[in-house]
């Protein structure tokens, strides 16, 4: 059977950047950079605050929107659709996305392997689900039923997490890639994610990468954490560090050449201190896979 | 322990207001359910998604309201936004909506002092006509081609941007100020009648201060009522009918050159 990358005909875009309202003169004025050939938003961004009465929403927002998909890939990736909650799927969530994933027309759409709301509360944050069977069942289903309403390709995000359920009856890396396989799903593989999580728990970060089924990863995400201490916290907040490219090359020799991202969502820095990490995530990509080819090179008897 | 059980779990620590690292309840709760790690316990673990529940959520609300923020200061801000994150905890997927009843609750909260939720009103009023539903500008020919007589039964559709407020004061001058690094100082009282709107031609945010026969036309119109009658009830309401009558002319010709008229209606009543 043909990868999943294949079968939804899931482009390499190479590296690209997340699209943040600090950088739209750059990006849409000033002709962005070389470097960022994609953007990504987040989705619950341009997801319409207004009630039905009083329309859609529109001004700078939707305006840069519009230009930045005229002119980019854009991918859409969300933080509240809570794929793991117990509380029902939000109806006017999933209607709200469709609306915008028709409206940007990208090759997927991602969100996380989490839960964002219990209690009747919308928690704004990744929280990490145990990994059960009981977890898994209760994910794929909503996956399915997501990748219905929406009727595009759909990738699943690591979460970097801070804590761990006594319930977990598998690693992380097995659970997801149950997930990936039962809901027929893609992986949006977070490498920053994995060495903060690895570091937390104390895990091998490398047998995560080395355990993921590599035909289903769209994309790679990168990002910059800080040391607390006692854990590391997953901040997006600076560049991406020294271990985290080493791991991130490991990645792209196991899954080959797929679309990365850099995030940065606190001190956000000047578009061209972007663009540069941009440019590095490409040179670690170029060299990793130069590497994959000679050892393929290699193999052939 | 159920999916269900464990995140109600969660949700209820989260909420917890103060760290909960050394609270006994907690700590027991946490370690039935968590497993530490060789450099933290289950429930410090626990509390590291607390803290960031809190400092996500004040971030979000102060960055929507920095002005009043520099009025209260940075401390008496963050006991006045935990409190309300507490009367109103987050219950919307979108962050944006979240400090959209602040206004409210800090009118109940401070009645002593006035301008604060006066300063709170104008800062929201900028946040909703940001993001707005988008209409399109006036169309000249269109309003040409009204006959004289089909006016009075006439409604003015108003762009959604459109922010309406009457304020105890001129609240929205410290806005100003603030957002100039101006030296930021109370202003005394004053009635003030406030429009907040997006230009849809260039999407910048305005502001305009008029009086209160305007402004009172000007609710009537956003009410949906034809011209005719909007200025009949305004003349009643005030007894000013000459004055109104004087000035419609001079507020359509204003209001449709400041772009605050999205289209007239003037054939198919709403």
């Amino acid at each position: 059977m043909p990868s999943f990358r294949a079968r939804h005909h899931i482009p390499d875009l190479g590296v690209g950047v997340g699209f943040r309202p600090k950088h739209a003169e750059d990006v849409l004025d000033r002709g962005g950079s070389p470097d960022v050939r994609w953007y990504e938003v987040i989705s619950e961004n341009f997801m319409s605050p207004w009630s039905a009465s009083r329309g859609p929403a529109g001004g700078r927002p939707m305006a840069n929107l519009g230009r930045l998909r005229d002119a980019y890939t854009v991918i859409p990736h969300g933080v509240s659709l809570s794929i793991g909650a117990v509380a029902p799927l939000d109806e006017e969530y999933l209607a709200r996305l469709r609306a915008l994933v028709d409206r940007l027309n990208p090759p997927y759409f991602t969100d996380h392997v989490c839960f964002c709301r219990a209690t009747g509360l919308d928690l704004h944050d990744l929280l990490p689900l145990p990994y059960t069977k009981e977890a898994l069942a209760h994910v794929v289903e909503r996956v399915k039923r997501v990748q219905g309403a929406i009727e595009r390709p759909f990738a699943l995000e690591n979460v970097s997490s801070y804590l761990t359920y006594r319930e977990s009856e598998m690693p992380e890396w097995e659970f997801l890639a149950e997930l990936a396989e039962r809901a027929d799903c893609g992986l949006l593989f977070d490498v920053n994610n994995v060495y903060v999580s690895a570091f937390n728990h104390g895990f091998d970060a490398e047998a995560f990468i080395d355990a993921i089924p590599a035909d289903r990863v769209v994309q790679i995400h990168l990002a910059g954490h800080q040391d607390r201490g006692a854990y590391k916290l997953d901040n997006h907040g600076d560049h991406v560090r020294r271990e985290v490219w080493s791991l991130y090359e490991r990645a792209i020799r196991r899954v080959g050449a797929v679309s990365t991202l850099i995030e940065w969502d606190e001190n956000i820095p000047a578009f061209d201190v972007l663009a540069r990490e941009a440019a590095m995530a490409a040179e670690h990509r170029d060299r990793a896979l130069g590497a994959q080819r000679s050892a393929s090179r290699e193999a052939v008897p | 322990m159920s999916l269900a059980e464990l995140q109600k779990m969660l949700a209820e620590a989260l909420v917890e207001r103060d760290s909960i690292a050394r609270a006994p309840a907690w700590t027991d709760r946490a370690a039935r359910t968590l497993t530490g790690s060789t450099r933290m316990t289950p429930v410090e673990q626990l509390d590291v998604y607390r803290e960031q529940f809190w400092w996500r959520h004040v971030a979000c609300v102060a960055e929507d309201y920095p002005t009043l923020a520099a009025l209260m200061g940075a401390e008496a801000f963050e006991a006045l936004v935990t409190e309300y994150l507490e009367a109103h905890p987050p219950t919307d997927f979108l962050l944006r909506n979240l400090g959209a009843r602040l206004a409210d609750f800090v009118e109940a909260r401070r009645p002593d002092d006035p301008l604060l939720a006066d300063l709170a009103r104008v800062e929201w009023a900028f946040i909703d006509a940001f993001d707005a539903a988008d209409a399109p500008l006036l169309d000249p020919a269109a309003v040409a081609a009204i006959p004289e007589d089909a006016w009075p039964a006439a409604r003015i559709v108003l762009q959604p941007s459109l922010q309406r407020l009457a304020l105890g004061y001129p609240a929205h001058e410290m806005r100003t100020a603030f957002l100039q690094q101006q030296t930021l100082s109370r202003v005394q009282p004053a009635p003030t009648f406030l429009v907040v709107h997006r230009n849809a031609r260039d999407l910048r945010l305005h502001q305009e201060t008029m009086d209160d026969l305007a402004f009172a036309m000007l609710a009537h119109l956003a009410a949906g009522e034809p011209l005719g009658p909007a200025a009949d009830a305004l003349a009643a309401e005030t007894g000013r009918e000459q004055e109104v009558q004087a000035r419609i002319g001079e507020w359509f010709t204003r209001w449709a050159a400041l772009g605050w008229i999205a289209r007239v209606l003037a054939d198919s009543p709403m």
